[in-house]
């Protein structure tokens, strides 16, 4: 157990952390990005076509959050 | 098999789940059980981590740095501050990582042969991982890992 093989700040280690940093990044972009869309007025679907993704995708990734943020989501 | 918790490993959870969500993660991480840890003064794994100085303003900042570091080797270079702070996730239950879910079964491990699984459990099963964000994080704070899975072991003991 007190034994660390691996150095957790090697290259492989680097290249592995960079992939994981990445995909945080995208996922916070993607979070902050559809909330301005949608504080700007912009429907589901141009969100989902912007994004390239299904409409249902979006409204379930985000619909329950940006209700509890208080944006206004009716007839869109 | 070991199974229960004790009553301050339980409230980690709960913690550890508020932390997840302050960070913006959709999923409860190792880091956010590590620095859920250190906001509970006067448990073992509270007070081993404030032992060699961990806080949770400086594991926070640990981690902040592990993942501008992390952009960095990626070749992104943002200043992730200055990104628009999407709201928060509304109060349900987060899904655990696998980060979460490796350390919880280290800790059983670790637990075997007590009555309850203690917080220094879960700081022990945090600490078994050889790769990935909490020893990168711990490693930029310049922490020695060895050390302080001694002194969690040590904290057990006594």
């Amino acid at each position: 157990m007190t034994e660390f093989a691996i150095d957790p700040t090697s290259g492989p280690a680097d290249g592995l952390a960079a992939v994981v940093a990445l995909r945080r990044l995208a996922d916070l972009l993607e979070d902050a990005e559809v909330e301005r869309a949608m504080r700007s007025g912009w429907s589901w679907p141009q969100v989902a076509e912007a994004l390239g993704v299904t409409r249902q995708a979006v409204h379930k990734k985000h619909a329950a959050r940006l209700i509890a943020a208080g944006v206004d989501l009716r007839r869109r | 098999m070991v199974t229960r918790l004790a009553p301050d490993a339980r409230t980690l959870f709960a913690a550890a789940e508020d932390e997840a969500r302050a960070s913006r993660s959709p999923l409860v991480e190792a880091e956010h059980l590590l620095l859920a840890m250190s906001s509970q003064h006067g448990t073992d794994a509270g007070d081993v981590l404030a032992s060699v100085g961990l806080t949770h303003e400086s594991i926070a900042t640990a981690l902040d740095s592990e993942f501008a570091a992390s952009l960095t080797a990626a070749g992104v270079a943002i200043d992730v501050a200055a990104l628009g702070r999407p709201s928060p996730e509304p109060p349900r239950r987060l899904r655990l990582g696998a980060s979460f879910k490796a350390a919880m079964q280290r800790s059983v491990t670790a637990a075997a042969g007590s009555k309850q699984i203690r917080p220094a459990h879960l700081l022990l099963g945090v600490l078994g991982a050889q790769v990935g964000t909490v020893p990168r994080a711990l490693e930029l704070a310049g922490i020695d890992r060895s050390e302080l899975v001694t002194r969690t072991e040590q904290s057990l003991a006594g």
